[in-house]
């Protein structure tokens, strides 16, 4: 028995729900084609088969939107599985060998990359490798990697002196074994709500790349392009600067909210706490 | 011709950091160190030079900036594109147009303290042929020899007549450099003109200082910054709160009704001659075919284009050449916008092509709607945006590595540069070429006719498609005068600034 759902986790769950249901849903159908340019429809107002009116260049904002939030998903996706596949392993061998040289420079070096601005690295690998959603991806995952081995070092810490693995060392158990075993079950909650935090995070990453001209390549949609390609219009047509930045704000709440609730929900201590209560 | 061109309009904004009001005329006066005059104003430019010698580095960033202003040449180009004496006070050409022989001004001097003479002249020139590394430079090679009579007077003979020849005096090749002063081109320039370099913060801004030793009018400002902007809307924004006096090329069309308030902007809207051009690399597959360039201009709908993509400022083209040419014809009508006929060109066969555009908004803002349209007839363009102007350089025009470009070519009648096989079009017809080279050695009607029949062999064989005329598109605050109305030469001329 876990912990109690709280208000939290349901309002993240829905907002996370309707970007990922949006996005599935571009895959197989959009009100309209979001990148074909239709002058005729140029600046078209909200109505009659366009839900929000037109950009510019006479393309739908709600089809853009949809697609926009596949953009979205997958760089979260791809920039936290990139963290988390190489921040947990070198975290959990640094909890697991707290006071070895490994553990030291493992950390030593994650404070490096930390001190390196995710921006700053992903403008610099677009302007070497040129720019694009998969550059971008990579760099935010990069500069990601040490918060996740923070959080699996210091969670690591806390199970390494558990009776549990006392006991399986002393059975003979090989570390290895330890380590997936008894370990990463263990640590798993803390990382999931790491891997919700990090993905609001790379979600602004994205827009602020591609707001920057650094990000997804045009004119695959992303809000964070939408919002770039808004601005000069911002006096006469607000509103198409309005929904992207909507959407964002939204969707990082949502995975905000819900790194939040899981938290609440799966944290042992908490779930003491309400036990006793 | 040949020239690079690639930059993109400038924007130009000046800031005016208002030193006092007075401003008034040239009162002649050179008193020491400062100038006379009060007023200095900020214009915003994008696509910052790389450095400032435009003698070995490519782009239209540089000569915009400097000549004219800091350099100076024996003529020079006026608005309705005629040709002005500047250094020389006048010249006479030969009756069979060979020889032309220059009389120099007297009393001009460098802003190293050298005097400028026809040693000058002869250096400068030979510098062209010797130490130049851009394309261009060909343009010059028509010069057999170039002698002084005296100290005041030089004689420039051509191997066979040619009608560019003095033209191209008017750009940055007849640019004059003293014998002394090239050291350094890429930070220092050294030139005769109205302004010197004051300082230069990269990233930000050039600062031009009046030249108080000026041998002519002198200039109405004491300093003009060139500010320089990456983004449209910082420099729109940067008008509209004073930070700069005039954006010398809106990068943001649609943002004009900002600045509709008469009381406080003034919007000025002439042509360039700034083609913007979709490249197509005539040296490989698929765009070696001539079918399936013809179908890429058939499927563009141009006019959709610049209503979408440059808020309908601009003009239609349909080849090389721009309205304010003397050979300009409408072409527009060559490849009328027809996706069946495209797709019966292509045969029923798709492709899938590389466009490497720089990451400038007119090209960003054009790629997307090329793209749209070419998937209607079966072309998926992969867009990539380079950083401009080092990545595309490099990539696109130097190596040639791309399929399709977006890029406004904004160097004055440059029709020559389809005439160089190894410019990065890779258009290689010789047929063209001798049309030019007939063209420059006749008469001046010969020209016209010749220049004519360039233009439609170019449109014919679809040598590249032009998406449309860059406008040139000034907003200034009121009371800036003197501001261009068409941006026809290399160089924004800040001489006729003034402010009120």
């Amino acid at each position: 028995m876990r912990g109690r759902v709280n208000a939290g986790l349901i309002a993240g769950a829905v907002l996370v729900g309707i970007v990922v249901l949006a996005a599935l849903v571009s895959f197989v159908w959009t009100p309209h084609d979001p990148t074909l340019v239709d002058a005729a429809n140029k600046l078209r107002e909200p109505g009659g088969g366009y839900l929000l009116g037109a950009d510019k260049f006479g393309r739908d904002t709600f089809s853009q939107l949809m697609v926009g939030a596949r953009t979205t998903l997958y760089v979260g996706i791809v920039a936290v599985g990139i963290a988390a596949l190489i921040g947990t392993p070198l975290g959990m061998i640094a909890g697991m060998t707290p006071r070895g040289w490994l553990s030291e420079l493992i950390m030593r070096v994650n404070d490096l990359v930390f001190a390196f601005p995710a921006l700053l690295l992903a403008v610099m690998l677009g302007a070497v490798y040129g720019a694009g959603t998969l550059t971008a991806m990579i760099a935010i995952g990069v500069a990601t990697v040490p918060a996740f081995a923070r959080v699996a070092r210091a969670a690591t810490m806390q199970v390494m002196v558990t009776d549990y693995i006392l006991a399986a060392r002393a059975a003979g158990r090989r570390r290895a074994a330890i380590a997936v075993r008894h370990v990463l079950p263990n640590i798993g909650s803390m990382l999931i709500v790491q891997a919700s935090v990090s993905f609001a995070i790379a979600i602004l990453a994205e827009a602020a790349l591609s707001f920057l001209g650094f990000g997804t390549r045009p004119p695959i949609p992303s809000w964070g392009r939408m919002l770039q390609e808004s601005q000069e219009l911002l006096f006469s047509t607000p509103r198409l600067a309005l929904w992207p930045g909507l959407a964002i704000a939204l969707a990082v709440l949502g995975f905000n909210l819900l790194g939040d609730g899981l938290r609440d929900y799966l944290d042992p201590k908490l779930r003491r706490i309400r036990a006793e209560r | 011709m040949r020239r690079i061109g690639t930059w993109i309009a400038v924007g130009g904004l000046l800031l005016a950091t208002a030193a006092c009001g007075g401003g008034g005329g040239s009162n002649g006066g050179s008193n020491g160190g400062q100038a006379a005059k009060s007023a200095s104003l900020a214009v915003g430019f994008v696509a910052e030079p790389a450095n400032l010698d435009f003698t070995s580095t490519e782009g239209a960033a540089i000569p915009q900036a400097l000549l004219v202003n800091v350099y100076e040449g024996l003529v020079k180009l006026d608005q309705d594109g005629k040709i002005q004496p500047l250094l020389a006070e006048k010249w006479d050409v030969s009756a069979d147009r060979k020889t032309y022989t220059f009389t120099l001004r007297k009393g001009v001097t460098f802003t190293n303290g050298a005097p400028f003479t026809a040693d000058d002249v002869i250096f400068s020139l030979d510098r062209v042929k010797k130490d130049w590394q851009l394309k261009i430079k060909a343009q010059l090679d028509v010069v057999d020899k170039v002698e002084k009579e005296d100290e005041s007077t030089v004689i420039v003979t051509l191997k066979h007549p040619s009608n560019g020849f003095l033209y191209s005096m008017a750009t940055r090749l007849g640019a004059m450099f003293s014998r002394t002063g090239v050291a350094d081109l890429a930070n220092k320039p050294v030139g005769t003109g109205p302004y010197q370099l004051g300082s230069w913060k990269r990233g930000d801004s050039i600062l031009l200082n009046a030249n108080p030793k000026y041998w002519g009018a002198k200039p109405k400002l004491s300093a003009v910054t060139l500010k320089y902007f990456k983004d449209a809307t910082a420099m729109n924004n940067a008008l509209l709160t004073s930070g700069i006096d005039v954006i010398s090329a809106v990068q943001a069309p649609e943002s004009l009704q900002q600045f509709a308030d008469p009381n406080r902007f003034q919007t000025v809207e002439g042509t360039t001659n700034g083609e913007v051009v979709l490249s197509l690399n005539n040296g490989r597959p698929p765009f070696n075919d001539k079918k399936v360039r013809q179908a890429v201009r058939y499927a563009i709908d141009h006019k959709a284009l610049l209503d979408t993509a440059w808020a309908g400022r601009g003009q239609l083209i349909g080849s090389m050449v721009p309205p304010t040419d003397p050979w300009y014809e409408d072409r527009t009508g060559d490849y009328p916008f027809n996706a069946a006929k495209a797709k019966e060109l292509l045969g029923g066969k798709t492709y899938n092509v590389k466009m490497r555009i720089p990451n400038l908004p007119y090209a960003v803002a054009s790629a997307q709607v090329v793209k749209s349209q070419l998937a209607q007839v079966g072309i998926t363009a992969d867009i990539e945006p380079l950083e401009f102007p080092a990545r595309w350089l490099d990539v696109v025009f130097k190596q040639g590595d791309y399929d399709m470009s977006i890029i406004n070519h904004v160097e004055p009648r440059d029709m020559g540069i389809f005439a160089d096989k190894s410019y990065y079009f890779r258009y290689d017809n010789p047929e063209y070429g001798k049309l030019l080279a007939a063209a420059d050695a006749g008469t001046e009607q010969e020209q016209i006719d010749d220049l004519k029949k360039a233009a439609k062999l170019l449109s014919d064989d679809a040598a590249a498609d032009w998406l449309f005329l860059f406008p040139n598109l000034i907003v200034a605050k009121k009371g800036v005068t003197g501001l261009p109305k068409n941006g026809i030469a290399e160089a924004f001329d800040f001489t006729a600034l003034a402010k009120q």
